[in-house]
């Protein structure tokens, strides 16, 4: 494996989208700032504006460092340079989560110093919250899966709404897991066992996401 | 014994609806060849297959001493590639796309870089998006040879461009390939821009390579004989004939094994040859193609 030529294609994709990305934190540290003013109008606002920009951010990158280097014919001249298609689709993975892992972990690390905050949000919500936050990783990455797997816009956007449908659906469920739902409201974090082994089958999918890319990659015979 | 830079051994690829069929290929070392095919010939997949973007399904494939396309990134590091269907970043500048490739290939020569620049009227501070399309050529040929590549391969880098561009574009790359020593496969279904620069051409049609030969063997051996019949005299039976056209009385014989010894067998036979025309790469590339396409038909 070539890391030298894989960081120079992670390095390629940060300048490509670097004022994507870094739009998207200000939107996300500006919902941040919204959820800080207090009362509950502006804690959901900021929540929802806080949520949009991470997954606007992930989908956007999987379709810029994705769908458009195939659709914006870039992909002959990457597949040019001297890489193979393993390399390729390390970097194109590993770059990707690296890049959102910027915005991601900075807002993650917002919310939960919002915890800190004396009259912020209940100190229970903190499992749900990582739950969550994880579960938009976990969305990320099966976007950024299919988008390279497909190179396709129409299946990314199919992606994205599978992802979006799926957020809502286990933030629903999770807010009804009793072990969850029942520490939610109180002053002090409370592990269940259902938050652990919620967050650890969330890692789980991320793992086996990212190898089925991989092992779905290296049968492609085609790549141009 | 011949030192090759690319060879390629019964390569086959099959699609649906298309097929690359028992690819024999060799390009000498230090040898310009022109690739030439119409649309859907197959020149962009045995390209593809040279650059291990495409797996062949059966044969072996060897650039510059690696076996495609195990060993491509290797092969790549000494291989300069242009293709119609190659576009730079839109939002980024020709410095950048510069200073990107400089990064990656230890043999990138700066001062030719800036010397190309100047050649194809660029400027680094340029951003893609805002280039023609003659430019964006230009562009990635710059990228392409500044990295003083051993092999540069050239998929249809003129098409789609205007006269003047493609003018420009063929202008500017036979003057820097004037003074070079470098492995060149050029591929167009243009044959003018082939002719001009190729020391062998090959020629490819339905996935098949159909000829394969130095340009000017090619040049000296097709001609067309136009000949006058007298009466009741049969068409003489002279070697590479592959096509008989005109009429039973003026035949005009296409033959690809021309000797000046055939006119005068033709004299002494009491047929006269009012002429024998010389044929372009094109007129040869078509008549290649219609010969083979007959032949399959039968």
């Amino acid at each position: 494996m070539n890391y030298s030529m894989i960081k120079v294609l992670i390095v390629k994709d940060w300048y490509l989208q670097r004022w994507m990305v870094l739009a998207s934190l200000l939107g996300g540290l500006i919902a941040l700032g919204i959820v800080c003013v207090g009362g509950n109008a502006a804690f959901m606002l900021g929540l929802v504006l806080l949520i949009t920009a991470l997954i606007a951010v992930g989908a956007q990158l999987a379709i810029a460092t994705m769908v458009n280097e195939r659709k914006e014919q870039t992909l002959p001249f990457v597949m040019s340079l001297p890489i193979s298609y393993r390399e390729y689709t390390t970097a194109k993975l590993l770059g990707t989560l690296l890049i959102f892992m910027l915005p991601w972990l900075t807002l993650v690390m917002g919310v939960v110093a919002l915890f800190a905050v004396p009259h912020g949000v209940p100190h229970g919500l903190l499992p749900f919250t990582a739950i969550m936050a994880t579960e938009i990783l976990v969305g990320t990455c099966f976007i950024v899966s299919i988008a390279l797997v497909t190179e396709s816009q129409g299946w990314t956007v199919a992606a994205i709404m599978v992802g979006n449908v799926g957020l809502n659906v286990v933030g629903y469920f999770v807010a009804h897991i009793t072990g969850i739902a029942k520490g939610m409201n109180g002053s002090t974090v409370s592990w269940s066992p259902a938050a652990t082994a919620l967050l650890l089958s969330e890692f789980t999918a991320i793992a086996l996401l990212l190898t089925l890319t991989f092992f779905l990659q290296s049968r492609k015979r085609d790549f141009l | 014994m011949k030192n090759l830079t690319v060879q390629f051994e019964g390569v086959s690829k099959k699609y649906p609806h298309f097929s690359l069929d028992n690819i024999d290929l060799e390009l000498p070392t230090g040898s310009i060849m022109g690739f030439i095919g119409a649309n859907g010939a197959g020149k962009s997949t045995t390209i593809r297959i040279l650059m291990g973007l495409v797996h062949q399904d059966s044969g072996t494939v060897n650039v510059l001493g690696h076996s495609m396309p195990a060993k491509q990134a290797a092969a790549k590091l000494e291989i300069g590639f242009v293709s119609e269907d190659m576009r730079l970043y839109a939002a980024a500048t020709v410095g950048w796309h510069m200073k990107f490739i400089r990064s990656i290939y230890p043999r990138w020569d700066q001062p030719y870089a800036e010397k190309l620049l100047q050649r194809f009227d660029l400027k680094a501070q340029q951003k893609v998006k805002g280039l023609s399309h003659g430019q964006r050529v230009k562009a990635a040929l710059l990228l392409a040879l500044a990295r003083r590549p051993r092999l540069l391969v050239l998929d249809e880098p003129t098409t789609g461009l205007d006269p003047i561009a493609r003018h420009e574009v063929l202008g500017e790359l036979m003057a820097v390939l004037a003074d070079e020593d470098r492995t060149i496969l050029f591929s167009s279904h243009n044959t003018q821009d082939v002719e001009q620069m190729s020391d062998v051409i090959t020629f490819i049609d339905r996935g098949k390579i159909i000829n394969s030969d130095d340009k000017e063997i090619f040049l000296d051996r097709w001609r067309r004989l136009r000949l006058v019949l007298p009466q009741d005299t049969a068409l003489p039976l002279l070697p590479g004939v592959i096509d008989v056209g005109g009429s039973n009385r003026l035949p005009v014989l296409t033959t690809n094994r021309f000797e000046p010894a055939m006119v005068s067998i033709c004299q002494d036979l009491g047929v006269t040859v009012n002429a024998v025309d010389t044929m372009t790469l094109e007129e040869i590339f078509v008549a290649n193609v219609q010969c083979r396409r007959e032949t399959q038909t039968v």
